[in-house]
């Protein structure tokens, strides 16, 4: 099913624009949603999943107006916002139990089956009586995971579920998520270029309430093609290097000096090597074409 | 870094919303309700008037303090939080590592959250100070304005308060990290008063209570609970030891509490926790495998209504626990089960220290109000609780974004809270009968307890829990829901006072209540009106559901748009129907209560007392004719609650001139007038109820006529009986049910205040005892003498019917029961109905039937009751005369009519609230009696009113109730002997002064009382106890006995307390014809005090006791006014300065006494008395020493508290 977002926006009382005519289609499949904090990810997460009203636009999921009817859109909606908490002294198996009711499964038999499988899916099964509240931030996710998987959702919003966790947990979240992309829609925002790079087969790019850049990784990366450049500077050198030229990305080496890649139509002059475009290039140079 | 903190903490504060809404609630209603009580709303309600000033230092600092119970609750919000706020916004791993000592951080937190408290609760001055001096103020309320009065409530009381509660909030929430904490200890505070009151309520000094009360309440009260008038608008509050004592030990118990708060508090990320830590485990991680297939199995899923209510429930079971698990819930179930058990320990004690046995509403009064009180705290608070829980634990965005309708949300919540109020009173239950049982008592009346608590308590808890629902889902933050609600729920207090009507007030309804002998009466009128507030509440059920807080919502606009955008039939379609069955049944209500009848505010009530005075006290000389033979047939219904009756009166003119017209001043229930001589009504006021009949021929002197005056009570409605016919235990006297002849003077408005505002003159409450004129009546009855009585009561086949007189024939005709009752001797006009399901006690003495007409069940004290008959029977014929009757009956009804007996001729209507069921324990030295002395207070009422019957005038009941109280008195004491002596006339003398300390118009002495309960029975019976004592039983007795010869059954003018006192004078020697003066004529009260006392042993066992006392006495006004000077401007004084004793010239003479170690008999232990002598004092510092020939123990001067004496603590002294 598609997700069709019409000229979304939405300005808040302190007069930030969290979207500002935010348009996107969204088919099956995973869909990164990449933008610095406080690029309005959230905001569009939010509001896609219903917990929030836009001050205008349409969104559409399949043949649901989500912001007429949401209750249509809950039931096939898996959501896992950026932060989130649950009742103190409740296992994960209570805990996940109180969510398969209130997303519907009606039998205890199937609640049963249900939650044991998403335990097991999400490596749980051994800590299913310990309480959630006290588990690690990794732990956490996964049961976040978990509880978004019970009613078997067609669209599943996750919210920069990768931040704080550690990479072998990192890795298995993803895992999990690339499993369930398969077959379903799922938006997945982040900061982190390399999430986004290793699951998404399509991406956006969102700042400032805006989407900078639209498309797959693969499109992004050709339309940069041979116009990245690189060099090793000396660190003295950075400031100079910052004002002529439109550097992408700039990292250390053990011995002080630094690799700048540098975005330009043109071969800058001689010092500079031709590099292979990257998503990281495709992120920032959204992201700087947009601030120019 | 302590001023840092502190004034980042109190700028913090300064930009908080919820600061501003505190102080502005706070402010609001204190001026509301001085703006009240100073009369600002005189014009929409009745007249505020009152004898003391709502601005003196005494009634300031109750007022202030009463709010700041109020405002507790607020300060586990303000002081306990500010700790706790930065473990909950995670800023303590940063602030922690910052480089500011503890002592700067706890005290910047804890101080700057007292200054916060302070300022909300000077809120609550500031608009007192305002109330009284914007020019709305009636001035005659007030006395001078004195800011004294506002600084010593706060620095005295509330600051203190603040301090010592803040102190030990700050400390358990900053400990355990958890404000709930801080909210408990406000309730259990709460919970502590009322036990502590309970526990003290029957010590004789409260000086212990006076310093273990938190708040200084008692400590004040200690002190000024017998104040008069005069001193409680006058005094400031006193540096009494008592009250500095006790603020000391609270303050330092604050202090405790910090420095405890800075020994424990360290700058970890762990709260404090009770239980022990598990010991830690290994934890790795293993999570590597990773890829895998995801096949989540087919499972069905149920988006239907059913299923969702189902969900509903299941969700309401977790909701549910979350809250029997809570903290709060828990303790003050605790607190409220120790409570049960601690006031079930002196359970009914009230009634002079004899306990009532645990009869199921006995104990349901004694438990249910605070359940019921704590039950509406719970459901404010929990109704936030949960509304917040889901975003309390940051997990709303999770269930928000589930196809869970809002609807069974809301439906879950209301269950949980329903089923915790549930268990609250499933707790009630089981307490209460656990409280029986501890006592032995087995009757368990569960279906009373389930009909009560479970059924009308928990409709009360319905509506409270919908309402909670509303308010809370307009909060984030639940402690400002639950203020508002508080609010709220206040609210009908004050409609009730300007007069709107009851269908506006929120939550109204009569109110039912227990009785065993007629269960809960008729309540359909309840149910209808709390249906009325349920159709109410369906509507607040639906716009919580419409404004249902989901997801994020951008403000008032936001809200608004959502809650239009969900304005689906589903929710329209009920609250239509909702809002059209409230209006509807609205519209009947109103109808009912002020369309078919009028309906008065209490200011067009008060408007039209006046009117009636200024528009017919002119008939009120008109010469009337007398009642001289009554028969009544009276018919009584008690399924159908209706009575219908015919008196066939003879009117007699006993006036010197003929009579021309009659008035009649009757009530709604009037049908027929006929009288057997031709006559015509010239005027009827039917609003007022005033007829006037002009008689075609004048009535001459001598002549007489007969009237025949039928009755009905209006229908009964749909909503309310207007009969006080019961289905058992009807009780109903001639007042209530025929018209009065002649102008009603007792319905003129006696408060000179509200006379003086519409002009009329000022009068007294009664006349003078020289009033010629009013001395024609005597006080029980305006309209006749000494009358013929007979009467037919017909009732319901299975009840027995009662009014005065001897039975004579009893029938059955058409399926109901007839007694026909007849006096063989004129009575005064003074009888009553009485119709039941009786069981019948009966007995004869001495050629006199005595019968007990009973309630089945409530045979306990009828032996004792008979007993105390016969010892009166016996006691007064010898002493006073002989009985004019040949029968006593007593006759039960129920408690919800009051709990008193009263004496009619022969027959004493007696409460089952009293007496029936005292537990009484006979060798118990603080307890009396009652159903004995009662019984023998009533009987006396057989010569002490039934043949000696005062003129209308002041002093008239001290020929009635003071001397029924001395007689019962010394029946009392010839049967138990001193030791319920001294407990019944403590128990007076604290009455007396409790009594005109309350009084708002103006005390009298004894002699000129005007009906003025706490001077004619408690004044009263210290009195003339202590007259007989002093003059001799037997003597004092020869005294009432010749004054009984000379007065009793006279015709007019009736006798008055001149006469009376005239006998005692007569026959008092003049060494004591002071007491007369003090005693009957004046209010003169004593101050005495044992100063010193020493005890030397002597050779041969003996002991000479050295006692140093202090007496002096002094008058005082009918305000309160304390006079020292006696007529000749003579005064002694002793001391100086503070020290300074002043006091009237004394000649008295006083009892002192030494006691030795007390007796004992099984558990008790009585005074042992080994000396008593009266002594004769003519100065203030008296030294005396006596030998006795046992060990003293204990010395006391007027040890038995004979006289008046304002502190009879001190009156005794342990060696």
């Amino acid at each position: 099913m598609q997700l069709t977002i019409q000229n979304l926006s939405k300005t808040y009382k302190n007069g930030v624009k969290a979207l500002d005519h935010v348009s996107l289609e969204i088919g099956a499949g995973m869909f990164g949603l990449l933008g610095p904090n406080g690029a309005g990810k959230s905001t569009l997460m939010r509001t896609v999943a219903t917990l929030q009203k836009p001050d205008s636009g349409d969104i559409a999921f399949g043949d649901i107006n989500v912001l007429k009817d949401q209750l249509s859109l809950r039931k096939v909606l898996g959501y896992l916002p950026q932060e989130f908490g649950v009742y103190p002294n409740f296992s994960a198996e209570d805990l996940l139990d109180y969510f398969a009711r209130l997303k519907g499964v009606s039998l205890k038999t199937d609640r049963k089956k249900l939650i044991q499988e998403v335990l097991e899916i999400t490596n749980l099964w051994e800590v299913r009586k310990k309480s959630v509240s006290g588990y690690s931030g990794g732990m956490k996710q996964r049961f976040g995971i978990a509880q978004v998987l019970l009613n078997n959702p067609k669209l599943i919003i996750v919210d920069e579920p990768t931040a704080g966790l550690d990479p072998a947990e990192r890795h298995r979240f993803l895992n999990v998520l690339r499993e369930i992309g398969a077959n379903h829609t799922v938006i997945f925002s982040t900061h982190i270029v390399d999430d986004v790079r290793e699951l998404c087969h399509e991406i956006g790019i969102l700042n400032g309430g805006k989407i900078l850049f639209r498309g797959t990784p693969a499109e992004g990366e050709a339309a940069l093609k041979g116009k990245i450049w690189m060099r090793i500077i000396e660190r003295e050198d950075t400031e100079d290097f910052m004002k002529n030229f439109k550097v992408l990305s700039s990292n250390y080496n053990p011995d002080n000096t630094l690799n700048i890649r540098v975005y330009s139509e043109e071969q800058p002059n001689e010092t500079f090597v031709p590099a292979t475009p990257n998503l990281e290039d495709v992120y920032f140079v959204a992201l700087k074409n947009d601030t120019i | 870094m302590l001023k840092t903190i502190f004034s980042f903490e109190t700028k913090r504060w300064f930009t908080q919303p919820s600061f501003y809404i505190y102080f502005a609630v706070f402010f609001l209603i204190g001026f509301l309700v001085m703006a009240s009580a100073l009369g600002y709303f005189d014009a929409f309600s009745v007249t505020t008037t009152s004898n003391t000033y709502y601005n003196s230092p005494l009634a300031v600092n109750s007022l202030i303090n009463g709010f700041s119970q109020l405002l507790n609750f607020i300060i586990p919000t303000i002081i306990g939080a500010t700790v706790y706020r930065d473990y909950k916004y995670n800023v303590h791993s940063v602030l922690y590592s910052y480089p500011f000592s503890k002592r700067d951080y706890l005290a910047g937190k804890f101080l700057s959250g007292l200054l916060i408290a302070v300022i909300i609760s000077l809120g609550i001055g500031l608009a007192f100070i305002l109330a009284s001096v914007l020019p709305f103020a009636n001035q005659d309320l007030m006395g001078p304005f004195r800011w004294w009065a506002f600084v010593q409530s706060y620095v005295l009381f509330v600051i203190p308060n603040i301090f010592f509660i803040g102190a030990i909030i700050f400390l358990l929430v900053t400990l355990t990290r958890n404000v709930y904490i801080g909210f408990i200890f406000i309730l259990i505070l709460l919970i502590l008063q009322i036990i502590i009151g309970t526990l003290t309520e029957n010590m004789d000094d409260k000086f212990i209570a006076a310093l273990i009360e938190p708040y200084g309440e008692q400590a004040l009260n200690y002190v000024s609970k017998y104040w008069s008038i005069e001193e409680q608008n006058v005094n400031d509050i006193p540096l009494d030891n008592a009250i500095l004592l006790n603020r000391a030990i609270w303050v330092s118990v604050g202090i405790l509490a910090l420095v405890i708060a800075y020994a424990t508090f360290s700058f970890s990320q762990s709260p404090l926790s009770l239980l022990r830590k598990k010991s830690g485990e290994r934890v790795v991680k293993e999570n590597f495998q990773s890829v895998f297939r995801i096949k989540l199995p087919v499972v069905t899923y149920d988006f239907s209504h059913s299923q969702n209510l189902k969900t509903a429930f299941s969700l309401s079971r977790i909701e549910f626990r979350s809250i029997v698990k809570n903290w709060i819930f828990i303790s003050i179930v605790a607190v409220l089960f120790l409570f049960v058990i601690i006031t079930g320990y002196t359970l009914g004690e009230e009634i002079l220290g004899t306990k009532t046995y645990p009869v199921t509403w006995k104990v349901l009064s004694g438990i249910s109000g605070q359940f019921v009180f704590f039950g509406q705290i719970l459901v404010f608070l929990f109704a936030g609780v949960l509304i917040q829980q889901a975003a309390t634990h940051r997990m709303d965005l999770l269930v928000n974004s589930t196809p869970i309708p809002n609807w069974a949300l809301l439906f879950s919540k209301f269950m949980a809270l329903l089923g915790m109020c549930g268990v609250l009173m499933l707790t009630a239950i089981i307490a209460g009968i656990l409280v029986q049982a501890y006592y032995g008592y087995y009757q368990f009346e569960v279906g009373v307890y389930v009909k009560e608590l479970l059924g009308f308590r928990m409709i009360n808890f319905l509506v409270l829990i919908v309402l909670a629902l509303f308010v809370q889902s307009f909060f984030r933050n639940y402690m400002l829901g639950f203020i508002v609600l508080i609010v709220v729920i206040m609210i009908p207090l004050g409609l009730n006072r300007i007069g709107v009507l009851p269908v506006f007030h929120f939550n109204s309804a009569p109110g039912v209540s227990y009785s065993d002998m007629n269960g809960f009466g008729s309540f359909r009128g309840h149910l209808i009106w709390k249906f009325y507030w349920i159709f109410f509440c369906s509507i607040l059920y639906a716009l919580t559901l419409l404004f249902w807080r989901r997801g994020i919502l951008s403000g008032v606009k936001d809200r608004l748009q959502t809650a239009v955008s969900r304005l689906h039939w589903p929710v329209v379609a009920p609250m239509l129907i909702g809002l059209a069955a409230f209006v509807g049944l609205g519209y009947a209500l109103y109808r009912e209560i002020a369309v078919v009848q009028p309906f008065y505010t209490e200011q067009e009530q008060e408007k039209r007392l006046i009117q009636y005075e200024k528009q017919y006290k002119k008939y009120a000389g008109t010469p009337q004719p007398r009642i001289s033979d009554v028969r009544v047939e009276m018919h009584i219904f008690p399924k159908e609650r209706n009575y219908q009756a015919t008196a066939y009166l003879t009117l007699v003119n006993k006036t010197g001139q003929p009579i021309d017209s009659l008035i009649l001043d009757y009530g709604k229930n009037l049908r027929s007038v006929l009288f057997d001589v031709p006559s015509r009504s010239v005027l009827d006021d039917t609003s007022m109820r005033f007829r006037i009949y002009r008689l075609q021929s004048p009535l001459l002197p001598g002549d007489s006529l007969q009237a025949t005056i039928r009755v009905e009570n209006p229908r009964n409605t749909w909503l309310a009986d207007e009969s006080p016919v019961l289905e058992n235990g009807t009780f109903i006297n001639n007042f209530s049910l025929f018209p009065a002849f002649g102008y009603g003077e007792s319905s003129e408005i006696q408060d000179n205040d509200i006379r003086k505002k519409y002009g009329l003159k000022d009068r007294e409450r009664m006349a003078d005892p020289t009033n010629r004129e009013a001395r024609q009546n005597n006080y029980i009855s305006n309209n006749g003498d000494w009358i013929n009585f007979e009467a037919t009561v017909s009732t319901s086949e299975d009840q027995i019917a009662i009014a005065p007189g001897y039975l004579q024939k009893e029938w059955v005709e058409n399926g109901r029961k007839y007694y026909h009752y007849k006096m063989d001797k004129p009575i005064l006009n003074f009888y009553a109905f009485n119709s039941a399901r009786y069981d019948v006690k009966r007995e004869k003495y001495k050629d006199v039937n005595l019968e007990i007409y009973y309630q089945k069940g409530h045979e306990y004290n009828l032996d004792r009751m008979i007993t105390s008959l016969k010892h009166s029977l016996d006691y007064f014929t010898e002493n006073f005369s002989p009985y004019q009757h040949r029968q006593v009956r007593i006759v039960e009804f129920p408690r919800t009519a009051g709990s008193f007996a009263q004496s009619f001729p022969n027959t004493i209507p007696y409460s089952e609230g009293v007496g029936f069921i005292a537990w009484v324990d006979e060798d118990k030295p603080n307890a009396v009696d009652y159903p004995y002395s009662i019984t023998a207070h009533e009987l006396a009422h057989q010569w002490w009113a039934h043949q000696v019957i005062g003129a209308n005038v002041k002093g008239a009941t001290l020929m009635s109730e003071s001397l029924s109280e001395y007689s019962s008195l010394r029946v009392l004491e010839q049967r138990y002997g001193k030791f319920q002596m001294r407990k019944f006339l403590k128990d007076a003398l604290d009455k007396y002064l409790l009594g005109r300390a309350a009084e708002w118009k103006s005390e009298n002495p004894l002699m000129y009382n005007e009906n003025q309960q706490y001077i004619h029975y408690n004044k009263g019976s210290l009195v003339l106890y202590a007259m007989s004592d002093y003059l001799g039983e037997k003597y004092f007795n020869d005294i009432l006995k010749g004054y009984i010869q000379e007065v009793a059954f006279q015709e007019p003018p009736y006798t008055t307390s001149l006469e009376f006192v005239e006998h005692i004078r007569r026959a008092t020697p003049d060494s004591l014809q002071y007491l007369i003066h003090d005693m009957f004529e004046t209010i003169t009260l004593y101050n005495n005090k044992i100063d010193k006392v020493t005890s030397t042993e002597l050779p041969g066992g003996k002991y000479q006791v050295d006692i140093e006392f202090k007496v002096a006495k002094y008058r005082t006004d009918q305000k309160g006014k304390r006079v020292y000077e006696d007529s000749p401007g003579k005064t002694l004084s002793e001391g100086s300065g503070k020290k300074d004793v002043k006091s009237l010239p004394l000649a008295d003479y006083v009892e002192v006494g030494v006691f030795g170690e007390k007796s004992k008999k099984g558990n008790y232990e009585y005074d042992n008395e080994i000396y008593l002598k009266r002594y004769k004092i003519n100065k203030i510092t008296n030294k005396i020493s006596v030998i006795v020939n046992e060990k003293p123990a204990e010395v006391g001067v007027d040890p038995y508290n004979k006289l008046i004496d304002t502190d009879s603590n001190d009156n005794r002294r342990g060696i």
